[in-house]
């Protein structure tokens, strides 16, 4: 597989304010590759390096085989981008708009954009100025122009942003399809994991400016907590239980002063976790029958947290 | 030659699809207007008194209601005037990029930005022409309606010569304007800048230097500082110089420096 995009230990800082370090990462064509992190994590300084809109202050990017560089006119006849909110010319209608597009685009045919209004289901706000149009609506009009040339590459800064349930789940198979169908290559940015962990097959996740890991979309199944949680109607009884049978037990929220009788509790260990039966029958003998019990996977934000050792995510 | 050609196309498309155009040239009626008047007032005094238009006190002393001093008027006009309108039209065709936030979507595509920055160019260009050759229109045809006196073909060629020339020193010196709303993102620093340049270019004039300074020439080939002002080939090769610093610096501008 060719490589779309590479960087190598790219870097960007402002006088003191180190924005983005070392940055090394490497797209593989036709893959979608999620660039997750925190507002200011230096996600939307990384996408204007690799379109050629600032000047790294250290390390190269490579996109489409082309060493980026301020002003060059290559590679971008093959790369679609949207870089933070998509702003259009108000005063502009929608076609217009993608009209001005197509024109910085040569060789490209006026089919080309009813065919991407079409595909971004702005066929009703064609004829109306993008100063009219909602958040989300001028979200799709950023994203047809991004799409608007068929490119190889598309280099999308939070394409869901302001865009309504039915419509993130519209452009998430807008890009699977793009990359299943056409090969096309997606590196988007976000802040979400939820949201790309369902399309994307790598994620990057950046963190104060650092790239702080690479990971197929599986390996978060493997990397995210399992915990085992029991309820019973005799914490305390059940908590003495588990520890002399060798079990990792703990109240859910360690921080409560009293325990309650019905709270529940955490078993992080992966013998609970692989075995609740067994922890089912030992309570049971114990005397304190669980009332509840269930495996719990660490929510993907809350993974994303710890990972990058925000408060919300330390406590799991 | 495709490239300049499309982006002088989506530069028109933008410029007349705005209400800019329209504002900028109801502000440029203003000069017709002003000049006819002072001539209505200069051809009968008395009448303009009786009117009202003028107070007892008013001086008229220097003026005449002729052709050759209506269209000197005129080009004097354009050479102030003109700096501030022709500053506002390149303020906003290169400041609205960075103002509305658009300017992201001409940076990575497949044309050179020095193509599109010289499309603006082009634009600014045609548009002060636009406004000058309609303003100048509406001129005549009030002169012709007040019936100014000394109204000769020559004439009117000679000082449609002077008021050309003058609209072209005027549009060079406002160039610099892209790079000051490039540099400042919008439209203040640009507006801001060639007011403060205006106000020295009247004190370099006063202070007889005016012939170095680029935005004093313009007055002085218009006739400003009165007659027998002379201007050596220096005069023009400065205006043409700070026209071109304006290009290459925008130019240099938009492919170099980090674009936020």
């Amino acid at each position: 597989m060719s490589v779309a995009i590479e960087t190598h230990d790219l870097g960007k800082r402002y006088r003191e304010v180190t924005a983005v370090e070392h940055l090394s990462l490497r797209v593989t064509e036709g893959e979608i590759y999620a660039f997750l992190g925190l507002n200011g994590a230096g996600k939307t300084t990384t996408i204007r390096m690799l379109l050629g809109m600032i000047k790294p202050t250290a390390g190269t990017a490579t996109v489409l085989r082309t060493r980026v560089q301020l002003g060059s006119v290559e590679p971008w006849a093959a790369v679609g981008y949207l870089v933070e909110t998509p702003h259009a010319y108000p005063e502009l209608t929608v076609y217009e708009n993608l009209e001005v597009a197509r024109r910085l685009h040569p060789g490209i045919r006026r089919q080309a954009i009813d065919r991407t209004i079409e595909r971004l289901g702005l066929g009703a706000y064609a004829d109306r100025r993008a100063g009219t149009l909602s958040h989300g609506n001028a979200q799709r009009l950023g994203l047809a122009r991004a799409l608007l040339h068929d490119p190889r590459l598309l280099i999308l800064d939070e394409p869901a942003n302001g865009l309504d349930p039915a419509g993130i789940v519209e452009i998430r198979e807008l890009l699977l399809e793009l990359t299943r169908q056409r090969g096309v290559t997606v590196f988007m940015s976000s802040h979400i994991l939820a949201e790309v962990s369902r399309v994307a097959q790598r994620i990057g996740i950046i963190h104060e400016g650092r790239l702080l890991q690479e990971l197929e979309a599986e390996e978060l199944e493997q990397n995210r907590r399992c915990r085992l949680l029991v309820r019973t109607r005799d914490a305390g009884a059940a908590l003495h239980a588990l520890a002399a049978a060798g079990y990792a037990a703990g109240p859910v929220r360690p921080a409560s002063p009293s325990l309650a009788p019905e709270e529940p509790l955490a078993l992080v260990d992966a013998r609970s976790v692989q075995h609740p039966d067994d922890v089912a029958r030992m309570l049971v003998q114990a005397g304190t029958p669980p009332t509840e019990l269930v495996v719990e996977e660490e929510e993907l934000e809350h993974y994303f947290l710890r990972l990058v050792g925000v408060n919300g995510g330390q406590d799991g | 030659m495709d490239d300049l050609a499309n982006a002088v196309w989506s530069e028109v498309r933008k410029a007349t699809r705005s209400r800019v155009p329209l504002l900028t040239l109801l502000g440029f009626l203003m000069l017709p207007l002003a000049c006819a008047l002072f001539m209505f007032i200069y051809k009968d005094p008395d009448f303009a008194r009786s009117l009202g238009l003028i107070s007892a006190k008013a001086s008229l002393a220097g003026g005449s209601a002729d052709w050759p001093f209506y269209l000197s008027m005129f080009a004097q006009g354009i050479s102030i005037g003109g700096v501030l309108l022709f500053s506002l039209i390149g303020s906003w065709v290169f400041g609205r990029e960075f103002a509305d936030g658009t300017l992201t979507n001409l940076l990575a595509v497949p044309v050179p930005r020095t193509t599109i920055v010289l499309a603006k160019f082009v634009v600014v260009c045609l548009w002060s022409i636009t406004l000058t050759a309609i303003v100048y229109a509406t001129g005549l045809v009030l002169g012709a309606l007040i019936g100014l006196s000394e109204g000769s073909a020559g004439i009117v060629m000679q000082g449609s010569v002077v008021l050309a020339v003058t609209s072209g020193l005027v549009i060079l010196d406002v160039f610099p304007v892209a790079f000051l709303a490039s540099v400042g993102r919008g439209y203040l620093l640009p507006l801001g800048v060639m007011l403060l340049v205006l106000a020295l270019a009247n004190v370099i004039g006063v202070l007889g230097w005016g012939n170095y300074f680029p935005w004093s020439v313009p007055g002085l080939y218009a006739g400003l500082s009165g007659e027998g002002a002379s201007l050596g080939p220096t005069s023009y090769w400065i205006v043409l110089l700070a026209g071109l610093a304006g290009v290459v610096g925008t130019c240099l501008w938009w492919t170099h420096a980090d674009q936020h």
